[in-house]
């Protein structure tokens, strides 16, 4: 009975591993590319309203997919805070706080790292060449990360479980 | 005379509203300043790699890294670069591409219609500024409103239709913008006591200082009657505004270019008074600048108000008469 208990144990943590783990593969592309359509709103809102950015952030958060959301929420929060941090040190905050709950790995990280050090302290077209190049490398990422959810979703949801069973044999 | 204010407003201190757009560090230098200072202080000084410096009504000191006023240079807190890049970050709302227009002017309005002047060096696109780039110095202007500030002055400027068409002058710093913005709310509201009504004000606000407008809303109470058009050229400005919101008073500030004294002869034969602020200290050094001298000849302004600051800012230092240049003050 106590084996058996620990078969199923075994088995669900295995399984969840390996669920989780292809479910990160697989939420990737879509959050690269609700990245991607976030700074083009952006980039809307710099360059045809020159909306502030504190406010423009707010409209991101409101409008884009809110498994993204939370990025420009926090950044546009620790803005309009005014506790006399800049543009650049409250993309950080939120950028942290952000990878910790996402599923970006740290090379979407560098890209969206070296933007903020430009956020807000450039004119409107230099803002816009520097968000369209973010854009451009987000979508060099996409396409890696599709070709891995590809490779790997299935892999480990199998491997998971599978993996799972292999130990219970072994501990048999 | 008891001043009762149309739009009560319990605002913090105006030295308190300029502390969001300074970097912590400045922040607790600032605010650590003992209380009659900070009542007094009228501008915030950061030059690179020069000692923090504030402008009080009487005179400038300089601040230790130790929060005490000095009077000498020496020992006092060095402004780094990174204080003028975090400042200027905060000054513009982290949104510098927002501020093309402003950058091209030299000064950013902040909320509570204070104002931030910038020097660095200017991009020259075709003979025009297109921007300005490594910013190293600002001055952050505190703007004050002093509710009152015209009631000495406004008996010598009423007259039978009205008021008198008005200039005001002074040298910078003696309080003209103060004293214009309560005579627009006075005449805007109108004063009982002075049998005075309450006549629509055009307000040509060019560089949003009277209003201190920020992202086109009014900071300033500048009375019931009064509208404003922020940001616009003078010269433009008032003629658009006599024949768009048929103001009874047109009030503008700094009239000192050729086409601003033309624009100004139109109104003035149009029925509207006028209420200006011209940079000078005296007639006869005014009656030198070639766009105010033809202004004389024109012979239209009933009242000269000299201000000064033998007792502060905005001491009234004479009233003159205009077609007599006889003094009515005192």
């Amino acid at each position: 009975m106590l084996k058996m208990a620990g078969c199923l144990l075994i088995m669900s943590a295995g399984s969840f591993a390996g669920i989780s783990l292809a479910r990160n593969y697989a939420r990737r592309p879509e959050e690269l590319r609700n990245l991607i359509t976030a700074l083009q709103m952006l980039e809307t809102e710099i360059s045809y309203t020159a909306t502030p950015l504190p406010e423009a952030l707010g409209r991101i958060a409101a409008r884009c997919d809110k498994s993204i959301a939370p990025l420009f929420f926090k950044a546009g929060e620790e803005l309009r805070a005014q506790t006399g941090c800049t543009a650049g040190e409250a993309w950080e905050t939120a950028l942290n706080k952000f990878y910790a709950i996402s599923s970006t790995l740290p090379s979407d990280l560098a890209i969206l790292r070296n933007l903020g050090t430009v956020l807000g302290i450039s004119n409107g077209e230099d803002q816009c060449k520097h968000l369209r190049l973010a854009r451009e490398q987000l979508k060099g990422e996409v396409i890696t990360a599709e070709q891995q959810a590809a490779k790997y979703v299935k892999l480990w949801s199998y491997l998971g479980l599978l993996g799972s069973l292999a130990l219970i044999l072994l501990l048999y | 005379m008891p001043e009762e204010k149309l739009f009560p407003n319990n605002k913090p201190e105006p030295w308190q509203e300029i502390l969001p757009v300074l970097p912590t560090n400045l922040r607790r230098l600032i605010s650590g300043l003992p209380q009659p200072v900070l009542a007094q202080l009228e501008e915030i000084r950061l030059r690179q790699d020069r000692p923090l410096m504030v402008g009080q009504a009487q005179n400038d000191a300089f601040v230790s890294p130790e929060g005490q006023l000095l009077t000498l240079p020496a020992g006092a807190y060095l402004v780094s670069g990174e204080d003028i890049q975090r400042t200027l970050q905060l000054v513009s709302g982290a949104s510098f591409y927002a501020l093309e227009e402003e950058l091209r002017n030299g000064y950013i309005t902040l909320p509570g219609g204070h104002r931030v002047g910038l020097a660095g060096r200017a991009v020259v696109e075709g003979g025009q500024i297109k921007t300005l780039k490594n910013i190293f110095s600002l001055n952050i202007r505190i703007s004050r409103e002093v509710i009152g500030a015209a009631t000495p002055v406004l008996p010598f400027l009423v007259c039978r239709q009205g008021i008198c068409h008005t200039m005001l002058f002074s040298p910078p710093r003696c309080g003209k913008t103060t004293l214009l913005r309560d005579l627009i709310r006075q005449i805007s509201n109108g004063v009982p006591d002075l049998n005075l009504p309450g006549l629509t004000v055009g307000v040509v606000d060019e560089r949003s200082e009277l209003a201190g407008c920020y992202r086109g809303v009014p900071q300033r109470d500048l009375g019931a009657r009064t509208d404003v058009l922020d940001g616009c050229p003078k010269s433009k400005g008032m003629i658009m505004l006599v024949r768009a919101m048929a103001p009874q008073v047109v009030a503008t500030d700094e009239i000192g270019r050729q086409e601003d004294v033309a624009a100004l002869e139109e109104i003035l034969h149009a029925g509207v008074k006028v209420l200006f602020t011209v940079h000078g200290s005296s007639l006869a050094e005014l009656a030198g600048r070639p766009a105010l001298a033809y202004l004389f000849r024109l012979n239209v302004v009933e009242r000269f108000v000299l201000l000064g600051r033998s007792r502060g800012a905005g001491t009234i230092e004479d009233i003159l008469d205009g077609k007599t240049k006889r003094s009515l003050w005192r």
